[in-house]
């Protein structure tokens, strides 16, 4: 039986390395069902890469991985990721097509059913709110509207945990809190999230949980309470939460 | 800041940019000095002889093998418009061989000297000669005719002018006036000649005009009296004239290579835009991606062949739809090789602008060597050369193209099965190697 808080995706000293370069050390943490756990730290942290490995972009990597109990290998197991839904951190969509047939596209090489494919694009076109601008060429919409756009592609087949990486990058206020909106949506629909950020108080206010990711390494998992409370500074935000466990801040160059 | 200063920050940050890829920058200045030197080259040896004109190859069999005829073959050998084959020191050829190259196509003309040739010459009579000939290839049959005239006087040491005019006179049925024509012809013969020789001689027309059916050429083509065994297929459209064919299929052959190399560059575009991560995290096997980019290739490779031909068939009638089976086929064929070409290429590149600029290098050579743009076959080459061009894709892909055009095979015809053969093994090694680069580079992480 499928319990909410139950572990979905456990790692285990997973690390990975370009060349000589370390970018994920030793990385361990544990996502539950139905929590948005955020992955924060600076850029170069190792967080895109971190989800690169949990989404099979990357093979090649130390440690385990295990979903629902079982072992995880979405680099050569299709059947893996389609557990998975992806939100990359580059908006990965063709401009040329309009978002509807962005949308069955995509639905279509996650395998949605094709009686259901129609129903699961009115859904992700109501989620992103771009019903009314569907059949438009995605080349003629703002970047807020990309972003959204961006999202819903990735939950089309409704995966049992979604990837997103830094998705509001680049998008005004406005379309950053319908994003939120979107996101709080899928919680409250049973989707488990992990979320990558550098953005301190996006993390705050969105994820259950925060791993926070520094030099290759996950250094601390919790709540934001929890967190403050390791550091030694109950009470405080996460901003100073995260330069008493790095050292550094969080807009530093890495 | 000025218009001057903020035109050189602009152009010093695109150089920036254009030296930093560094591989792409190396294959544009290496494709022009590529295409310099393959091109150079194949003129060298095409027009090498000094007299301006492409050589013609023609398979020689001496049946005779007397003094006479060895002097005769030599006497061609050394005629600049025409290459004899076999080469010197290789194995001879015979007759029933030579008769099947033209019939294949592999050769346009073959001479078989027949048995007697020596004892005819010396008594006067007339030679058995044999021209085995494609009678569509009408420019290199004249080369050959003339060739034939200057190797018989040079063997015959002057003694066959005699039966020369005699004999043309004769099978003419000339009258008087008609062999003051041919004297006239001999007298402009003279004239070419002072001109090649002493490059000071009179250029202007004759006073005495020669008559209005005055054909030069034809009446050289003619002097040598020969028994002709032609090969050109009936069904050949009878206004489908070689180069024609040539020009059509050549620029099929290598403009399909380039609108593939195109669509196989969408793979880059996918990476760079993004996309591609996505597709990779998809619940699609990651070899349906390369599948799907291949599929994309060969339909609009077909797409663009079908235009092509219905527009060569339309505007020249080259008659690409009789057998619609083997166009079927060969377009299905080539489709899948260039393709294959395409996605190697498109796999290997880090950039859209190495990519670019490999491919237009190789394409543009591999197009000059295949034969895309002239037959290659006038062309004198080494045996290097012979076995570059040869190893070339385009080769194999105008083979079959000609085949189709000028020789009116079907597809199943060994020599149509040989080329087609040779571009789906073609297919079959760059697609498997595309594949792992494709599986290091992309899929693999």
């Amino acid at each position: 039986m499928v319990v909410a808080g139950d572990d979905l995706l456990t790692i285990e000293s997973l690390g990975y390395r370009y060349g000589e370069r370390v970018a994920v050390r030793a990385a361990s943490l544990t996502c539950r069902r139905g929590e948005i756990l955020g992955l924060l730290g600076p850029n170069g942290a190792g967080k895109t890469t971190l989800l690169s490995c949990v989404s099979g972009l990357l093979a090649g990597h130390d440690g385990v991985m295990t979903f629902a109990g079982t072992p995880f290998r979405p680099a050569t197991d299709a059947a893996a990721r389609a557990r998975l839904g992806l939100v990359p951190q580059d908006l990965a969509l063709y401009d040329d097509l309009t978002a509807r047939e962005n949308l069955v596209f995509f639905a279509r090489l996650q395998g949605v059913p094709s009686g259901k494919v129609s129903g699961a694009v009115d859904r992700a076109l109501a989620l992103a709110g771009l019903a009314d601008r569907a059949d438009d060429r995605v080349r003629a919409y703002s970047g807020g509207m990309k972003r959204r756009l961006n999202l819903v592609v990735g939950d089309l087949h409704e995966p049992e945990l979604l990837l997103l990486d830094e998705p509001t990058v680049g998008v005004d206020p406005q379309s950053r809190n319908h994003l939120f909106e979107s996101l709080q949506a899928l919680r409250q629909g049973g989707r488990t999230l992990i979320y990558t950020s550098h953005y301190m108080e996006e993390v705050q206010r969105l994820c259950d949980r925060v791993a926070v990711m520094n030099d290759g390494a996950v250094v601390a998992i919790g709540t934001a309470a929890q967190l403050a409370e390791r550091a030694g500074t109950p009470g405080a935000d996460l901003e100073r939460v995260f330069l008493t466990l790095t050292g550094r801040s969080l807009r530093d160059d890495p | 800041m000025n218009l001057i200063a903020a035109g050189w920050w602009i152009a010093k940050k695109d150089l920036r940019a254009y030296f930093r890829d560094r591989t792409g920058l190396m294959l544009g200045l290496l494709l022009p000095i590529a295409l310099v030197t393959v091109f150079g080259m194949v003129m060298k040896f095409a027009f090498g002889g000094g007299s301006g004109m492409p050589k013609v190859e023609l398979w020689v069999v001496d049946d005779d093998d007397s003094e006479t005829s060895r002097r005769f073959v030599s006497a061609l050998r050394d005629v600049g418009m025409v290459t004899v084959r076999p080469r010197p020191g290789d194995a001879p050829t015979t007759a029933d061989r030579v008769r099947q190259r033209v019939a294949d196509g592999e050769a346009h003309h073959g001479l078989i000297v027949g048995a007697g040739y020596g004892e005819s010459v010396t008594t006067g009579k007339e030679p058995q000669l044999v021209l085995v000939r494609d009678a569509g290839r009408t420019m290199e049959s004249r080369l050959v005719g003339i060739a034939m005239m200057q190797a018989t006087m040079a063997a015959s040491e002057g003694k066959s002018m005699p039966w020369l005019l005699a004999s043309m006179m004769r099978r003419q049925g000339m009258s008087e006036d008609g062999v003051a024509r041919v004297r006239a012809a001999m007298e402009m013969v003279q004239g070419v000649i002072d001109r090649f020789v002493g490059g000071d001689a009179d250029l202007r027309a004759p006073e005495k005009a020669p008559a209005a059916n005055f054909d030069m050429a034809s009446m050289f083509e003619g002097m040598v009296p020969v028994t002709h065994e032609n090969v050109q297929p009936p069904s050949r459209p009878k206004n489908l004239g070689y180069q024609l064919a040539q020009s059509v299929a050549g620029m099929s052959v290598m403009m399909l290579m380039f609108g593939l190399m195109a669509c196989s560059v969408t793979l880059l575009q996918e990476r760079d835009q993004g996309t591609l991560r996505r597709l990779l995290v998809s619940r699609a096997p990651r070899a349906s991606l390369l599948l799907g980019k291949f599929l994309l290739c060969v339909l609009i490779g077909m797409l663009q062949l079908v235009v092509l031909f219905a527009y060569g068939e339309m505007l020249f009638g080259v008659g690409a739809f009789r057998d619609p089976l083997t166009l079927l086929v060969l377009s299905i064929t080539w489709a899948a090789a260039a393709t294959s070409f395409g996605m190697l290429i498109a796999v290997w590149a880090r950039t859209q602008k190495q990519a670019e600029g490999l491919s237009t290098l190789l394409i543009l050579v591999m197009a000059a060597l295949g034969g895309c743009w002239f037959p290659i076959q006038i062309a004198e080459l080494p045996w290097w050369a012979d076995l570059v061009t040869h190893a070339t894709i385009t080769h194999w892909a105008m083979t079959s193209f000609q085949g189709m055009f000028w020789s009116q095979k079907a597809f199943t015809d060994p020599v149509m099965l040989r080329a087609l053969g040779v571009q789906w093994a073609f297919a079959a090694v760059a697609t498997a190697i595309a594949w792992r680069l494709w599986q290091r580079r992309f899929a693999g992480g």
